[in-house]
């Protein structure tokens, strides 16, 4: 029979009088995985936490600590399974940290024993391993924010228990802070020694230390895999509604998220007074950033023709944009075409992006020509040295049409945005009935 | 920056032998201090033949020019009266200092003090209403205690009710013990101006005095101060826990609701002991840890026994210094706590709100 799962939650519920702040989560944790918690704040990544400590007790569900119900462990017990790395300790005495760390090993003792001298060794090798052996004697209180988080691990990590959790350890730290006590606590659990949950804020941290992100949202477990998984634009906007864009990190294979901007929910949708509508032509990412950019200008903005899928598909859904949209991968159809001359027809400006081109979006280069004789069109060039065209010329040839016909041509996203004020109405920041810009 | 380990090893020390030799002289300096001068050479042969047994002398004025029947006054006085009260200051004051020492460490709070809770003023009214009511007049003796020590402990019970229900937070509790205090304060002030009679013996306790010392006395309340004070100090390890907040403490085995609880009713017995036999002391609950953080440091291993000791000598110092400053008879000893403790109380304050917020979670 396999070991029980270090952390086992069915179907838990956990409400704050009206407010539910978990609501039917499931979650589980083989030992010796590396686990971050993450979500907006008041998301319920505290609330799992304090579930999992015992601290809380669920009003519907179980938890299981290594098998055993949480609530059946006596503090003692439960102090031997399982320790926890708050954000910060309000301490009022100045402890000196050999002497705090000594705390740790409370569980471990019968209240009335003094601490052994192989608890001595153990929390000496401890201050070692977070590098505050030279401050042992230092107090509590005397030392820096870094080195106190450091020991507040430290004192968690002398109780010994093959669970640990930590509930935004990093939050007052500064950056190189943050890496080194996630590195620490990474090298932990690598050889399988302690499973770590761990709530963070942090997406980026969570990606590069943990094994394995779980996303909360509203008190319910929205997301969950491996960082390559579950990081990706769309969550961003979806979980957090803020604009993102994802990368690779080259060195360690790793996604990235860079926030962009925030998607206000309370932005009122485009009212049929904002200048408008721009249709961008994009397809496969390539229109993204122009419709991020566009949008937060206050334009109506329209796009197509997309496919379904797609970084711009899911860009345009998450911020409104409408959209012409087809099938994943499918050659565009005549319906959709249908729909995508509609929004041309209706667009005050064209932006084409530099999307690159194939067989099953051809048409919409085709589709465009008939409209740049009435209509401002603005194309974006690829950035030098990108192919963009993969039609055999086909692609190369319709846009040498459109410069033929007396379009603009611009290098990058704020030139176009520039551009599609002037062709409006004649600079944007003065026209009546603007949204506020966020 | 706190001592470091040695250095603190060696302060407890210094304390711990500092404590021992200098109780040893302040009990036998105030045995001979009291409301009737007597020869410091007479009271010491006194009080060595009568702790010998009567061995070390044929009698105890032996030697000296004084007659029999002054001698025998003399070791009445010495013997009866002012050893009893010297040793219950001692025994009350150890009581305070525990309450406190435990208080402020089961709150995590350092200005936290068995008064604070509203405890002794639940005695006074007990006693109060003793004296007004005249219950059990003729056995005076045994009732005022028993009626204080109801008074004192059903208010610590009203108090852990009160707080258990919502026991989140210290703050509730301590102002549940400052809005209970008042509300006993507002009783006793009624009951008094409807039954005038017995107000002045109230206005004593109200204040705080070694009135009721006698060996029978002294005997119930070491035996019970022992015994609490015992328990109490068993909790040190538990209270160093407490320190890092109840959350910290319970994920780390310690700091359970429970726990809490029984720390507060142990202080809350030891307290009304205290209030039963003296009244309302204020003041040694409060001043005493702190002397011994300052000195020996922060463990509650440390802290609660420490407490008692300072406590103890302070109290005594207090009678002292009240034989001291007004000659011929003991006054109010709460009036000289608080000349000592309201200065450092301030203090406290002061540093408080300078450094760090007052409570915690």
């Amino acid at each position: 029979m396999s070991p029980s799962p270090a952390v086992r939650v069915t179907n838990l519920g956990v409400r704050y009088g009206a407010r539910v702040a978990l609501h039917a989560v499931d979650f589980e944790v083989p030992r010796g995985q590396f686990v971050a918690l993450t979500g907006p704040n008041g998301s319920g990544k505290t609330t799992l936490i304090r579930s999992l400590l015992g601290f809380l007790t669920p009003d519907v569900g179980t938890i299981e600590l290594f098998g055993t119900p949480v609530g059946r462990l006596s503090i003692r017990e439960r102090a031997r399974q399982v320790a926890w790395v708050p954000q910060d300790e309000v301490l009022r005495d100045d402890v000196p940290l050999r002497q705090y760390v000594l705390y740790g090993r409370y569980p471990h003792h019968h209240p009335l024993d003094r601490e052994t001298e192989s608890d001595r060794a153990l929390a000496s090798r401890i201050l070692e391993e977070v590098g505050l052996a030279d401050r042992a004697d230092d107090g509590i209180l005397s030392i820096s924010g870094g080195e106190r988080q450091r020991a507040i691990l430290a004192r968690a990590l002398a109780q010994e228990t093959p669970l640990l959790l930590l509930d935004e350890p990093t939050s007052h730290l500064d950056i190189a802070h943050q890496l080194d006590l996630l590195s620490r606590v990474r090298s932990l659990s690598r050889f399988g020694r302690v499973t770590v949950v761990a709530a963070l804020h942090d997406l980026n941290l969570a990606a590069r230390y943990a094994d394995r992100i779980v996303v909360l949202s509203r008190g319910r477990r929205v997301a969950d895999g491996t960082p390559r998984d579950v990081l990706s634009e769309d969550l961003l906007a979806r979980v957090w509604g803020v604009a993102a864009e994802l990368g690779i990190d080259a060195r360690s294979g790793l996604p990235y998220l860079l926030p962009r901007s925030l998607i206000t929910e309370t932005r009122p949708a485009p009212s049929a007074l904002a200048p408008g509508p721009v249709h961008v032509v994009g397809g496969g990412g390539a229109g993204a950033p122009l419709l991020r950019a566009l949008t937060e200008e206050g334009y109506r903005v329209t796009a197509g023709a997309l496919h379904l899928l797609d970084t711009d598909a899911e860009t345009a859904a998450s911020l409104g944009v409408v959209a012409a949209v087809e099938a994943p991968f499918a050659p565009l159809s005549p319906d959709t075409r249908a729909r995508h001359r509609i929004l041309l027809g209706e667009a005050r400006a064209i932006v084409v992006a530099p999307f690159a081109v194939g067989p099953s979006n051809l048409a919409n280069l085709e589709d465009l020509l008939p409209f740049a004789r009435a209509t401002p069109v603005i194309v974006l060039e690829p950035p030098p040295g990108t192919h963009i065209d993969f039609c055999e010329g086909a692609a190369t040839r319709a846009r040498d049409a459109l410069r033929s016909a007396g379009t603009t041509f611009v290098d990058d996203v704020p030139a176009a945005v520039r551009e599609v004020a002037r062709v409006l109405t004649g600079g944007l920041r003065e026209s009546p009935g603007l949204p506020a810009q966020s | 920056m706190p001592a470091s380990p040695t250095t603190l090893r060696w302060r407890r020390f210094a304390l711990g032998g500092l404590l021992v030799i200098g109780g040893v002289l302040l009990v036998v300096f105030s045995a001979l201090l009291g409301a009737v001068d007597i020869p410091v050479r007479l009271g010491l042969q006194i009080l060595l033949n009568e702790i010998s047994g009567g061995r070390l002398f044929s009698q105890s004025c032996t030697g000296t020019s004084t007659s029999a029947a002054r001698c025998s006054v003399y070791t009445f006085i010495v013997w009866n009266l002012y050893l009893p009260e010297v040793l219950l200051a001692l025994i009350v004051g150890a009581a305070l200092g525990l309450a406190g020492g435990s208080l402020q460490g089961v709150f995590r709070n350092p200005l936290a003090d068995p008064f604070l809770l509203g405890i002794s003023s639940g005695g006074t009214l007990g006693a109060a209403i003793f004296y007004v009511y005249r219950v059990g007049v003729a056995n005076a003796d045994l009732y005022l205690p028993v009626f204080a020590f109801i008074g004192a402990v059903s208010t610590g019970l009203l108090i852990l009710a009160v707080a258990r229900g919502r026991y989140s937070s210290v703050e509730t509790l301590l102002l549940t013990g400052v809005a209970l205090a008042n509300l006993l304060s507002a009783i006793l002030s009624l009951v008094l101006l409807y039954n005038p009679t017995g107000s002045e013996q109230v206005t004593f306790w109200l204040l705080g005095g070694l009135g009721l010392a006698d060996w029978q006395v002294d005997g119930i309340a070491f035996g019970t101060v022992l015994a609490l004070g015992t328990l109490l100090c068993l909790y040190g390890r538990e209270l160093n826990l407490l320190q890092l907040g109840s959350d910290v403490a319970q994920s780390a085995g310690g700091g359970a609701a429970a726990v809490r609880l029984r720390v507060i009713l142990l202080a809350s017995l030891i307290t009304a002991v205290a209030v039963a036999f003296t009244g309302i002391i204020g003041f040694v609950g409060l001043v005493s840890p702190h002397i011994v953080r300052r000195i020996a440091g922060t463990d509650y291993r440390i802290v609660i026994p420490g407490s008692a000791a300072i406590g103890a000598l302070f109290l005594l110092s207090a009678r002292d210094i009240s034989y001291l400053a007004f000659p011929g008879s003991l006054l109010p000893l709460g009036i000289f706590t608080a000349f000592a403790g309201v200065p450092f109380f301030l203090y406290l304050l002061y540093r408080q709100r300078r450094s760090a917020p007052m409570g915690g979670p």
